[in-house]
């Protein structure tokens, strides 16, 4: 039995821009203890979205709750306040919504895996998966006007429709992508760096999942078969070919190779979504106010986010709550780092893809 | 949606739910609080694996003072949804520590009403 040393993990560190700290207590740099820190960036928005703002601007404000998946938060709070309000959204708003979604996953997935190739010491593979994440961002101001953090869905609908001109935009730089995400996919999946990197470290077993309530990719990397896509009926993914796409092993690995497939999927998806887009409105009028409690679940990129509303016939709601995927999953990262050794620690922090803008919100 | 909502006593809580709770059938989403003037209701919310829009939601009150109990013996994962309850509405959950979410110099219990 060796020393034992304490490591502290951020709260800045070189493998994630935002702030997390975990404090490890390390023996032989095997780690035996960890304790953590997400608070960092604590905002306050649930408490300003019940003091400050009007139901009608709420899903401007949690929007902001993070850059990257803007989309899946306005739609979390949205859907909630039409279920609650009773709101018909027009189709063609909702496909004009999943089209906004599943581009934000593909560009979020993207990031994940390279980050994930940079923290491995693959500068290299980092640099094309970022270069060719540039297509979707631009696909995405195209679509929405922002490259993030966009201001696309509101209750009852959108604000903003495809005009012909960057639907074909979009059917030209989605063919690109899609032939370049088909050429990251034969890299993540056969380089033997990265499957000697990445094969056999930070598992979680389909009975850790079960037990801790993982969500998201790493969820699915692990066997669970959950996704929210699957189970809630918020947009319409089941006409668009969707897969729910699981894997075995539950490593660093398997991690990205669902981030991998997902990519794919959703660019099926997005060229499904564009050749059935319907016709008709993008908007309905919003009149009353939110009376009652909802509470929806989203398939945000990093996994399952969940919103819960409550208002009594006032501009301003009573309560809203956000849960984020990343929250969910920080009781299992710690339970994954006991035992580990601490130069693993790193790129298994990135495999999670954690939000920590998201979790402290 | 699908929405089985239980009403249970703050003493009860863990008890229903150890008695309902399988892991393997349902997902633990969150627990929680919403302040109504000088009490806190709170929720626990469970969905059920592969069944589209299945939940299971426990209700009880609380008053600002009484003791929460902690569910991490049943749901292992419980303790972040936990330590935020004890944070962000200054409850106190069995076990819980503060400051996960704020700073000392932060104000307390941000989301209690007033």
């Amino acid at each position: 039995m060796g020393n034992r040393i304490t490591i502290p993990f951020g709260s800045q560190h070189v493998a994630l821009p935002e702030p997390i700290r975990f404090v490890f207590q390390t023996e032989n740099e095997k780690i035996v203890d960890v304790e953590v820190d997400v608070g960092y960036v604590h905002r306050g928005i649930e408490k300003a979205c019940m003091t400050k703002f009007k139901y009608t601007q709420v899903g401007y404000v949690v929007a902001r709750v993070c850059g990257l998946c803007a989309i899946s938060h306005t739609l979390g709070y949205v859907t909630a306040v039409e279920r609650l309000m009773n709101i018909e959204v027009p189709k063609k708003a909702l496909y004009l919504r999943l089209l906004a979604s599943e581009l934000d996953r593909v560009h979020s997935h993207l990031l994940a895996m390279g980050h994930l190739a940079e923290v491995a010491g693959y500068e290299n593979l980092f640099m094309h998966t970022f270069r060719d994440r540039e297509l979707v961002m631009e696909l995405q101001e195209l679509v929405t006007g922002n490259r993030i953090q966009f201001d696309y869905v509101t209750v009852g609908g959108v604000n903003r429709d495809l005009t012909p001109e960057v639907e074909k935009e979009l059917r030209e730089k989605l063919k690109i992508l899609q032939e370049k995400c088909l050429w990251l996919k034969d890299v993540f999946e056969n380089d033997y760096t990265i499957k000697l990197r990445w094969k056999g470290v930070g598992v979680i077993t389909p009975e850790m999942a079960i037990e801790l309530n993982v969500v998201g990719p790493p969820a699915r990397a692990s066997e669970l078969a959950t996704d929210v896509r699957n189970e809630f009926n918020y947009l319409p993914f089941k006409e668009v070919g969707y897969k729910l796409i699981t894997m075995k092993g539950g490593d660093i690995y398997a991690r990205n190779m669902v981030r991998v497939e997902e990519t794919l999927n959703s660019l099926d998806m997005l060229f499904n979504i564009l050749d059935g887009m319907p016709e008709g409105d993008i908007k309905v009028p919003v009149k009353g106010l939110p009376e009652g409690e909802a509470f929806v679940r989203i398939e945000a990129p990093r996994g399952e986010l969940f919103y819960y509303v409550k208002g009594s016939k006032k501009m301003v709601l009573d309560r809203l709550r956000i849960r984020v995927p990343t929250f969910a999953n920080v009781p299992v990262m710690k339970e994954l780092f006991i035992g580990m050794d601490y130069a693993d620690v790193p790129a298994t922090v990135i495999s999670f893809d954690p939000c920590l803008s998201c979790t402290a919100r | 949606m699908k929405v089985e909502e239980v009403k249970v006593s703050l003493r009860d809580v863990r008890r229903a739910i150890k008695d309902f709770y399988d892991p393997e059938e349902w997902h633990f989403i969150t627990v929680n609080g919403t302040d109504v003037g000088g009490r806190i209701e709170l929720k626990w919310f469970f969905t059920k694996y592969g069944e589209e829009e299945a939940f299971k939601v426990f209700t009880a009150e609380a008053n600002y003072d009484d003791e929460i109990p902690t569910l991490t013996y049943i749901i292992p994962s419980a303790w972040i949804s936990e330590w935020e309850l004890a944070d962000l509405l200054g409850l106190n959950v069995e076990g819980a520590k503060k400051g996960l979410f704020l700073d000392p110099d932060s104000p307390k219990a941000p989301l209690r009403r007033g």
